[in-house]
This record gives structure tokens, sequence and C-alpha cells, in this order.
């Protein structure tokens, strides 16, 4: 049954992950991506100059940052396409289950956030030339990062499960993904300490920016919220794909 | 192998797309479901396949129930669902390998096989082709092959022939015939002539319902009681051939042909419908050019069950729909029609 299953996650995941290396928007997107980071990083570098601690803070922030705009771009065709041509019909007749396709079109887009992850390791690579930078706080923001992406793919491959239409998909996760990073400025209004709490708790920015990246460390709660959201959205996903065997 | 009590399935609304179906279907059968369009064939295929669950009844395939093992039935079962959905950005045979991959098929096996089905819809030379680039009969081809490539015992292929041209039907066909050797087949169609050639069993659907079931050869012979001829007159100006012709006890139906303009007539054959049909035509001084029997064929059959079938239900809701009072009025009239007789 863990192999079977083990199995269908592979085959899935190496179906979409393929997809995406064959189609040019990957590329695209990736080239955007360094574009920013890479302009980001320079500014750093050019801090570093001024007396600046050498730290990876800015340029990881801003990787994180983007998933807000690009996570719901890489995750918006993933099922919402397959109810549109008619695919998912093959898919959910196959003898795989539904949360192995979600969670197998999941760790797809992952890998490739994974791919992109990996090469900017070359901007760590070149700190070390500069200096001697703090290699336990990168690896924590790393992890932070790879956590916060991961939550992000998770939300919109959730808004895809939710609609056939893509550019729905989209503007969905992108709502959730911002209502997140912003959730604390906006309760900030309300004087309530439990609610502005709350808020905090919920926020991205208290668990990645505030914790993972600036701190540099790693606590149960971030762990907690990054891997909480991530199973509540695929739950959720699993459960909207299934309903659409009883809408069809 | 497929045996289906009282399947019934509601989508949103009162009326039900199936309705209280029951058939079967044994290795080595080739079934062929026949039924107009929205007939409730691919509600039935959806069903039996695990895409959907029925809202009532039973359906067992492969030894599995489908509501409760339905992992197990989708690992017996191929399934071509109408519309041949297919990943168009990759090539044929890394869609072939994809759908075994996910039938739980593992190398070096699974690649084997591939090789194995794309020769055997003769699209081996094809393999490396994005499937966005093959035509319309090939993707049904690939189609095909994805529904037999994790080899399965039972074949559900909704529509399988449409879009083909008349070699690639017979390529199909011939196909089918050999997979429905050794397991158990179920096709849907509209096509009457295809599924006669194909199909060793027909059931006809219509609204949801069975209408008939049997070998094509017993369908034609139970509707030997049936007669069908055709009928044309020189100077029918007014177009009241078919409103006399209907008249004539016995005749259950009659078509326009609109090719040489005469009418095709369907009757029972105990009646005297056609000396009356001709005796007719005579004393309304149209002149009889031709009278002529034809001869059955599984369309008029068809054409007939589901009509009779539509009579049957709207007789049926035509009593649902009356009120107490409107009950027995028509009730006394009845009675009173039978004294009177």
């Amino acid at each position: 049954m863990v192999a079977q299953s083990a199995r269908n996650l592979w085959t899935i995941f190496r179906h979409e992950f393929s997809l995406y290396f064959g189609s040019p928007i990957v590329y695209f997107i990736g080239a955007l991506w360094f574009l920013f980071v890479g302009v980001f990083f320079s500014i750093s570098v050019a801090s570093f100059n001024q007396g600046a601690p050498l730290t990876m803070d800015n340029t990881i922030s801003t990787m994180g940052f983007l998933a807000i705009f690009i996570a719901p771009g890489l995750t918006m065709r993933l099922i919402s396409e397959e109810m549109r041509t008619g695919t998912h019909e093959l898919l959910l007749t196959a003898p795989v289950r539904d949360w192995e396709v979600v969670v197998g079109k999941w760790l797809g887009a992952w890998g490739v956030l994974t791919v992109f992850v990996l090469i900017s390791l070359i901007f760590p690579l070149i700190l070390t030339f500069l200096g001697s930078p703090d290699g336990g706080d990168i690896l924590t923001a790393y992890i932070g990062l790879w956590l916060l992406w991961g939550m992000a793919l998770a939300i919109g491959v959730m808004a895809s499960a939710m609609t056939p239409y893509q550019i729905i998909a989209f503007i969905i996760s992108l709502a959730l993904l911002i209502g997140l990073w912003l959730a604390q400025a906006v309760f900030n209004f309300i004087p309530n300490p439990l609610i502005q709490e709350i808020a905090s708790e919920a926020t991205i920015f208290s668990h990645f920016q505030n914790t993972m990246v600036q701190r540099g460390i790693i606590q149960v709660e971030n762990l907690v919220y990054f891997i909480g959201v991530i199973a509540i959205a695929l739950f959720l996903a699993t459960n909207f794909l299934g309903t659409r065997r009883w809408r069809a | 192998m497929i045996q289906v009590e009282g399947l019934t399935k509601y989508y949103l609304g009162d009326q039900p797309a199936i309705s209280n179906l029951s058939f079967y279907a044994d290795r080595g059968e080739i079934v062929g479901f026949l039924g107009p369009n929205g007939a409730g064939k691919t509600t039935t295929m959806r069903i039996l396949t695990g895409y959907m669950p029925a809202s009532a009844g039973k359906a067992i395939v492969a030894g599995y129930d489908v509501m409760r093992q339905s992992i197990e039935v989708r690992q017996r079962v191929g399934y071509l669902p109408e519309t041949v959905p297919l990943y168009k950005d990759i090539t044929v045979w890394q869609y072939l390998d994809y759908m075994a991959g996910l039938h739980g098929m593992t190398n070096p096996d699974r690649t084997d096989r591939v090789e194995e089905v794309l020769d055997q819809v003769d699209m081996l030379d094809r393999a490396d082709s994005l499937v966005a680039n093959i035509s319309k009969g090939m993707r049904q081809r690939v189609g095909l092959a994805q529904a037999i490539v994790h080899n399965p015992d039972v074949l559900i292929l909704d529509e399988p022939m449409v879009g083909l041209d008349p070699d690639q039907r017979r390529e199909v066909r011939e196909l089918i015939q050999n997979l429905g050797e050794a397991r158990t087949v179920m096709l849907s169609s509209h096509d009457l002539a295809e599924v006669e050639k194909v199909c060793t069993r027909v059931l006809v659907i219509n609204r949801g319902r069975i209408v008939a079931e049997d070998s094509p050869e017993a369908l034609a012979n139970n509707m030997q009681g049936m007669q069908r001829f055709y009928v044309r007159v020189d100077n029918d100006a007014a177009g009241k051939l078919k409103e006399l012709v209907m008249s004539v006890e016995g005749v259950a139906e009659a078509k326009v042909d609109d090719r040489k303009g005469g009418l095709e007539v369907i009757a029972t054959r105990d009646s005297n419908a056609r000396p009356a049909v001709a005796a007719l035509i005579v004393s309304n001084n149209l002149d009889l050019l031709e009278l002529r029997p034809l001869d059955m064929s599984l369309e008029d059959i068809f054409l007939q069950l589901t009509a009779e079938a539509e009579a049957e239900l709207a007789d049926e809701d035509e009593w649902d729909d009356l009120d107490d009072d409107e009950f027995d009025d028509l009730a006394e009239d009845l009675d009173e029609d039978e004294e009177t007789k």
C-alpha cells in the first residue's frame, strides 16, 4: 500500500516535473526570478562594501516575497487545465487516489522551485569569496525559503483544484497569499491584543522574515505553521478534486 | 465480468440520467450500448469506470464493487472516454508511458508493453510525434492504446469509432474484436451499423432506461412482428399522404423519404396495412406510383424501440400528472368505452 502510493506519487511527480521543463513558461519565470534576485543581491554586495554585515537576508527575503506572485503562476495550470481539457477523466479513472494526484502535482511544482533554489546557491557561494558569512544563518533562511515556497505552491494547487479556469485559480491563490503576507498589517488597526496576536501568528512575515531569516533560528511553531498550512491546503485540494466526481 | 443491478444516477434535479439499469456482460462478449445522445450511455460508463458514484444500485466490475473497491476496479478496467483526452505537449510515447505508470507498471516491462501496444494500434512510427501534431484518427488510436496498455480484463469504450474514416473504422473494429476474445468489452455508439458489425450483444438504451437487450440478429427477429414498406404517389400536392397513411390501422410510423419524396412506413405485420393504404390512396384520387416492401434494419428497430419506450413513458407521465378528479373522469371514460365495445 505504501509502496504503491510512493510509486504513484513518483509517476505523477515525474510527469508534472518534465511537463514544466517542456514548456517555455518555466524558463521565463526562472529568468524573471533570477533577474529580481540578482538585482537585490548586487545591492547587498554594494552595501557590504560600505561595511554592512555579510548576510543573505535581503536576497532570501526577496526570493520569499516573489513566491506571492510566482507560485500562483506556476500552479494555476496543474489541475484547472486537466479539468478544462478533460484529461482529468483518465487521471481519476486510473488506479491512483485523489490525494496522490494532488500531492504528486504539488511535488512536481516544488521540484521546479527546488531547482531554482539550488541554482540560487551561487549567491552564498559568492559571499564566501567576499569574507566569511554565517553558514548556519544562511542554511536556516534557506530552509525557511523552501518551506515558504512549499506552502505557497500548496495554496496554488488548492486554488487550481477549485476551478477549471486558470486565471481564476491564479487570482484566488494570489489573493490568499497577499492576505497571509499582510494579515498583520491589516489587523493592526483593530486594538484587540488577542486578534493582533492571532494575526501575527497567521502571517508569513512573522514566521519567515522575522524568525528564520533575520534571527536565523527555527522554532517549532514555524515548522508547525508551514507544514500545517501545506497539509490543510492539500487536504482541501483533494476534497475539491473529489467533488468534481459528484458534479461531473 | 460486468454485473449491474438497479443502477440509478441523479444529477441536479428530479430527472434521473439513468434509472434502474440492470444488465451483465461476460468474458468474451462485446456488448454494444446503443442509444441516442443523452440516453445515459456516458453516465453509465463513467460509473462503471469509477469516475463518479451512482445514486443507487450496484455494479460489480471484474469481481469488485465499483463503489467500495474503486481502486481494484480501476486497476482492471481500460477506459476510452468519449472525447479522447490527451496531453498535447508530450510525445505519443511519453503519454503511453505515463498512463502505463499510473496503472502501476514498472520498467523494463513498461517499455516493452508501450512498444507492443503502439505496434498493435499501428502507431509505432509516430511514437516520437507530439500528441498535438497527430491526426484525429491517430489520437483515437492512441486513446485506444492507453485503454489497453495495462492489459485490463474489462474494456469500456465510449464512442470508439467517432471521427475515424472507413479504413480506420475497419482497423479499430478488428482490433476490438481481437481484444474481445479474452476480455469483456463494452462499447457505446449511436451508429447502429457499427454496433451490428462488432458486437455480440446489444443493449438499447433511451432516456436512461434499457428498452431492449439481445443479439443483433435476435433483435431483428423480435421485430419480425413489424413490416416496413415504401409508398409513393404522383399528385400529392396538398401533402396529405402522410396523414392518410397514419390513419390506417396498424401503422406505427411514417417517415418522409427526402431523396425520393415517398414515405417509409412501419406497421404491425398482422395488420392489413399495405392493401388498406393502397385502397385509401385510390379512394382519395391520388395516383399510386409505387408500393413495395422493405427490409427491417437495425436502424428501424432502434427507432421503433425508442419510440415505443417514449410512448410508454409519456403514458406514465400523463397518468402521473392527473389530479384525482381528472383520474376518475378518465377512468369512467375508459369504462364506458369498454361497455360500448
